[in-house]
């Protein structure tokens, strides 16, 4: 059998050229890193690449002419140029990732030998995992993780001894290490320690990727209507809360400068919540809150405790100290029927719950003072008449709402008449400071989506919601959602503030969808959710409450110590071959020096053959490898029981030869 | 290094290490070996000085000399002769001598007009053996090959009308163009060296060798040997086109049957008979027999292979690759020399399970088993 590999005296192993299999799993493999990151980046620039990676497709399989490196050059220089034109930065995750996915498939624009190949591989590995500091959900952890395979296929055809036609011998051994990995990764996962912010929070990924914003002005919580993305998982004690009561709090907003609310000094401003009067029975339950990178915790209307790491605001706001980069899990107890200082209102609190900037909107401050006037300066009625202006006042309730003009309140009540819940809200609001009842916004969501498979609430950004909370002598802080008595069909329905949610309505898949859910809230729940305090008390079972980062270290130590002691155990009960003699003990040894120069050889590769190959890439050394070779023929294959002394001899002359290669 | 470089007696390593395909392993020998080496070597050797190493060295010229010398010599000459005629093939006639020397049959498969005939022509003349040639058709009859008894009248009895068969070389050309039935004939002849006509077993001359050629199965008008009939054969070689070098001097050469016709025998019958004993003294370590085995073994549990390799096959396997060595002027077997061979031996055995070539299943079955 001929040696695969010659090796002219003298010169080093060139690269080796790229095969047709190889090549086009590569592509696959790029492919696959530019699906999991289309998400995500700009779809006109992943089709760019895409049909960039296309086009070097079928150059290579037509053998057309190359792309010069002139104009590879020009492309490298071109991508970030590009990227940082439409983020405006080239710092950042999402800049960050378009920017390697050019250079990615630039990478494969120019890879002809196998050194190429192995390097792209690599680098598309390492960008395909990126894609999960985007999404860390189930659905994508597992896709990312079977896109991994054309990769590994890649580099398993890259090794010798696969036939042009092996597509799917290729896929096999990735596979098999990936499922092998598992454990590995699994125990990875439990044991080692954790920080506490991810090593990834770079600026760049902030608030304007998901959930609700601490400020409102028209039109900005229209995006996230239309977003099914699961913004929250409840699961409650006992019965869940009527769909009438399910107003989640959020943000409360004082502060109006005539277009936009904010939360305002009002609630920045320390002091202890104020009293509430709890008429009927708490409701006790648990949320998993998903990434919001804001600082609201959500709570049914109105949380009566606070969670652990977190502070109540004076109007029965929940505040996290920290963002919610990651999702959090806290428990909360809450009264759907209560009064909110009732008593009395404190005079600054008062100020600031009917200030209103002066030079905006005159129609409408004439419309509250003539309620005012009428009413007698009762605030029930005046409520009252504002929710029949927008119950018969011809108003209706659309997403696509037509835009405002500076005085935006006039616009919407008496021209456009036409929004959703935040148009209604802030209208509602400014007429009853207008008429002198103290009034603010409040967001959160309402509504929500209850798993009846496994009994929790399910809440999307869809979800989304703005109301008013108005302050009735005698009665406090009474919840008023004007948007209800526009569209009441709506909210009484499916519960979503009429959001696009016609998939939650009674098709045969539902049960299906819900049991889809429950897996989506155990990762969440368990996975995304295991953080440092979970994996401090990860030991509670064998008495340690608090298992510290040398603890979970020594835990990972003794693990992977048995498993190594099991491993070798199991290896040693398996029956083995002959054992080795002298002779292939020093000739194994002489196998190991060449192999240390590049010299290895294959199995079933000959012995003579061997060592002619390694005498004609060792040229200052072909002699002496001649007599280690002949004499190991000889001894190994000529006699039938070769005489202990020359087995010695060939041994001590194993240990002293040295093999070294000089290159030209 | 224990003593200085190239103490080594070069005459010695040339042949032993020289491999299957001698020619290119003689120029790597002689493009890495330093000429001024050699002479340091002689001088040592010539004061008288013998490193401890150098007993160890098996020289070629360590042979017993009744072995070596005359048939050897003719040996070389006979396969410089076959190889004048076949330009180009120089493995498969080398395959084929090391056929004949292990004492078996050889089947020569390809399209036609690529040599199979030539090279039995160029063979029966270089060998100096009986030769017969049966063109096989499909109307053709097992007496014909073997032969019949007619009535004798004068003596008054049948008497025996010897068919081809009787003969030292044996050429069956176009085997798979007869019915499996007149195949069958040869059976007998190829395995116990004699023929049973009318309950009366007829001893054949030795040497016998059988040169079947067929062309490949897919062609018209063939019925493909019987597996029992396939084992019977010790090797399968295939001759394939000319490389561009060789055609060109095919087409500016001598007409290929004058050259057969001008050919002289290089060995005798009585040479052929010796080289084989010879090929029989071949050393085989317990490390290759090891390695033998573990091949028959791994052709037994492949997933790919419905039926491995029988002992027959084992048996040849070994005698081919003893005189592959034998060949190679060695006198003991090397991996190389199983490796060599093993294809020309197993590929024509082995039964796939699936779509995959008997060639690729034997190179892959090479692949799998590790050498010491």
């Amino acid at each position: 059998m001929k040696p695969r590999v010659e090796t002219p005296p003298g010169t080093r192993v060139v690269a080796s050229a790229l095969g047709a299999l190889p090549f086009n799993l590569l592509c696959a493999s790029v492919l696959c890193v530019l699906a999991a990151h289309a998400p995500h980046l700009p779809a006109w620039y992943t089709a760019a690449l895409a049909g960039l990676l296309a086009a070097r497709w079928w150059q290579r399989r037509g053998r057309h002419r190359r792309v010069s490196g002139w104009l590879r050059l020009m492309m490298l220089v071109a991508i970030p140029v590009v990227v940082t034109l439409v983020y405006g930065t080239p710092l950042g995750q999402q800049p960050g990732a378009a920017i390697v996915c050019g250079l990615l498939v630039l990478k494969v624009l120019e890879s002809e030998s196998t050194r190429d190949a192995r390097m792209a591989v690599g680098f598309a590995c390492f960008i395909l995992m990126s894609a999960l500091l985007f999404d860390q959900s189930l659905g994508s952890t597992i896709l990312v993780g079977a896109m991994l395979l054309p990769a590994l296929a890649t580099l398993r055809a890259l090794e010798p001894g696969l036939p042009e036609r092996g597509w799917l011998r290729a896929f096999r051994p990735g596979a098999v290490m990936l499922a092998a990995s598992l454990p590995a990764a699994l125990l990875g996962f439990l044991l080692i320690p954790r920080l506490d912010t991810p090593l990834w929070g770079s600026p760049g990924n902030g608030a304007a990727s998901t959930g609700i914003s601490d400020r409102m002005a028209p039109g900005d919580l229209q995006h996230l209507l239309t977003d099914n993305a699961v913004a929250m998982r409840i699961g409650f004690d006992g019965a869940p809360p009527r769909a009438a009561e399910r107003y989640f709090r959020g943000a409360v907003l004082w502060d109006f400068d005539g277009r936009s609310w904010f939360p305002g000094v009002a609630a920045t401003r320390r002091r202890s919540p104020v009293p509430v009067r709890i008429l009927g029975p708490t409701v006790q339950y648990d949320v998993t809150l998903l990434p919001s990178h804001q600082h609201w915790l959500f709570a049914l209307d109105v949380p009566i405790d606070e969670p652990d790491a977190a502070q109540m605001g004076p109007d029965h706001t929940l505040w996290s100290i920290q963002p919610i980069n990651q999702s959090v899990h806290y428990r909360v107890a809450s009264a759907t029927q209560y009064r909110l200082a009732p008593e009395e209102l404190p005079r600054a609190v008062r100020a600031a719950a009917l200030a209103l900037p002066d030079g905006f909107d005159p129609r409408a401050r004439a419309l509250a003072a003539a309620w005012r006037a009428h009413s007698g300066g009762n605030g029930a009625a005046i409520v009252r008449d504002a929710l029949e202006l927008f119950h018969d006042g011809g108003f209706a309730y659309d997403l696509e709402a037509p835009p405002l003009g500076r005085n935006s309140i006039d616009d919407f009540l008496f021209d456009t008449k036409t929004g959703f819940c935040e148009h209604y809200a802030s209208a509602f609001t400014f007429l009853m400071r207008a008429a002198g009842v103290p009034a603010r916004v409040v967001i959160g969501y309402q509504g929500g989506y209850w798993n009846d498979f496994a009994h929790y609430l399910l809440i999307r950004q869809s979800n989304a919601h703005a109301w008013s909370e108005v302050w009735l002598p005698g009665r406090g802080w009474v919840r008023v959602d004007p948007t209800a008595a526009v569209s009441r069909v709506v909210l009484a329905g499916t519960g979503a503030a009429g959001a696009d949610v016609a998939g939650d309505g009674g098709n045969w898949w539902l049960p299906w969808q819900d049991r889809l859910d429950v897996i989506n809230r155990w990762w969440g729940q368990t996975v995304m959710g295991f953080d440092t305090i979970t994996q401090a008390r990860l030991f509670r079972p064998f008495g340690i409450d608090h298992a510290s980062a040398q603890i979970l270290g020594i835990a990972l130590a003794v693990v992977v110590f048995l498993a190594l002691g099991a491993g070798a155990l199991l290896a040693s009960l398996r029956p083995r071959g002959k054992p080795l003699d002298a002779l292939a003990r020093a000739q194994l040894r002489l196998q190991r020096r060449l192999a240390r120069l590049g010299l290895v050889r294959g199995s079933s590769e000959g012995p003579r053959d061997f060592y002619l190959r390694t005498a004609a890439a060792l040229p200052g050394q072909a002699l002496a490898l001649q007599e280690l070779a002949s004499e190991y023929l000889a001894l190994r294959y000529r006699c039938c029981e070769p005489p202990p002394e020359r087995i010695r001899v060939f041994v001590r002359r194993v240990r002293q030869f040295r093999p070294r290669r000089v290159v030209k | 290094m224990p003593f200085p470089e190239g103490m080594q007696p070069d005459r010695t390593l040339q042949p032993m290490l020289s491999a299957c395909d001698g020619e290119s392993v003689r120029r790597d020998w002689a493009r890495i070996r330093p000429s001024a080496t050699c002479g340091i070597v002689h001088f040592l050797r010539e004061s008288g000085f013998r490193h401890p190493m150098d007993q160890s060295v098996v020289t070629a010229t360590e042979m017993p000399a009744p072995e070596r010398g005359a048939p050897r010599h003719r040996l070389d000459a006979a396969l410089a002769q076959v190889n004048d005629v076949l330009v180009g093939k120089n493995l498969a006639v080398r395959m084929a001598f090391a056929c004949l020397l292990a004492g078996g049959h050889l089947l020569v498969e390809d399209v036609p007009g690529v040599g199979k005939t030539t090279l039995a022509h160029a063979l029966a003349a270089t060998l100096g053996l009986s030769f017969r040639r049966i063109q096989f058709t499909s109307d053709l009859l097992p007496s014909d090959i073997v032969g019949v008894s007619v009535f004798d009248r004068e003596s008054d009895s049948f008497r025996f009308q010897p068919g081809p068969i009787f003969a030292q070389l044996l050429l069956a050309d176009e085997i798979n163009r007869a019915t499996p039935k007149t195949q069958s004939a040869l059976l007998e002849a190829m395995a116990e060296g004699q023929v049973t006509v009318d309950g009366a077993s007829r001893a054949l001359q030795q040497p016998f060798f059988v040169i079947a050629t067929q062309n490949p199965l897919d062609m018209a008008g063939t019925y493909p040997l019987p597996d029992s009939q396939l084992d019977r054969f010790m090797l399968r070689i295939a001759l394939d086109y000319p490389n561009a070098e060789a055609e060109r001097r095919l087409l500016t050469g001598e007409d290929r049957s004058r050259m057969v016709g001008r050919l002289s025998a290089c060995l005798t019958g009585a040479d052929i008979q010796a080289l084989r004993l010879q090929v029989r003294a071949v050393t085989a370590s317990p490390a290759l027999l090891d390695y033998v085995q573990a091949l028959l073994a791994a052709s037994r549990r492949h997933h790919e292979i419905r039926t491995g390799l029988s002992p027959r096959a084992g048996l040849s396997l070994l005698a081919c690759a003893r005189a592959w060595a034998l060949l190679g002027d060695r006198d003991f077997v090397l991996p190389e020399d199983v490796q060599a061979v093993f294809t020309g031996v197993a590929g024509h055995r082995l039964i796939p399970s699936r779509s995959a070539t008997r060639e690729a299943l034997a190179q892959a079955l090479l692949e799998s088993v590790a050498v010491e």
